[in-house]
């Protein structure tokens, strides 16, 4: 897949908080709060500054994650609704039946 | 003959002498280092300021494309 950059800023960016974000601060702080145990100090008390390192760095690469995630989603749609356009044939409307047509008599056995 | 050997200074007396600069020291955990914190915040402030930045950039890279100024 060609990857053209520079069109994907047509795309509305994602927000500050986002998915990826969220999932990959928390996965540093994990990271954070496990070097804590495996060095022997208190989990989640010690070193609060290399967690706060982590779950930035983390937030960081999650924002860059959607934006890519945004484009490469974009784009496939793109795609997909241009083929559906050039071939109308292979895509028939069916025609919509309302409930009231499939439903059958209802003829209660009581 | 490793090429190593053919580097050796074999004279009684180096002519270059050198000292080295540094000194071995025990890492002391008992106190913060607070050198380490203080560049530790301060990059977490720097890459805060960073995502913030871009995102501002972002939107309105998105706002002139789309014509929604």
């Amino acid at each position: 897949m060609k990857l053209d950059l520079d069109e994907a800023k047509v795309l509305p960016p994602p927000g500050i908080v986002n998915r990826n974000s969220v999932w990959l601060g928390f996965c540093g702080w994990i990271t954070a709060v496990l070097n804590n145990s495996y060095s022997r100090r208190p989990a989640l008390k010690a070193g609060v500054h290399r967690q706060a390192l982590f779950v930035t760095v983390g937030w960081v690469l999650g924002y860059y994650c959607t934006k890519f995630e945004n484009y490469v989603y974009a784009k496939l749609d793109r795609d997909m609704n241009e083929y559906v356009q050039i071939h109308p044939e292979l895509f028939p409307q069916k025609e919509k039946k309302t409930f009231a047509e499939i439903v059958e008599p209802f003829h209660p056995i009581r | 003959m490793p090429a190593g050997r053919l580097l050796l200074q074999t004279s009684a007396l180096n002519k270059i002498i050198c000292r080295n600069a540094f000194t071995a020291k025990k890492r002391d955990t008992s106190k913060p280092n607070m050198v380490r914190v203080g560049l530790t915040f301060g990059s977490v402030v720097f890459l805060w300021g960073l995502l913030f930045t871009q995102h501002s950039n972002d939107v309105q890279e998105y706002k002139k494309r789309n014509g929604l100024e």
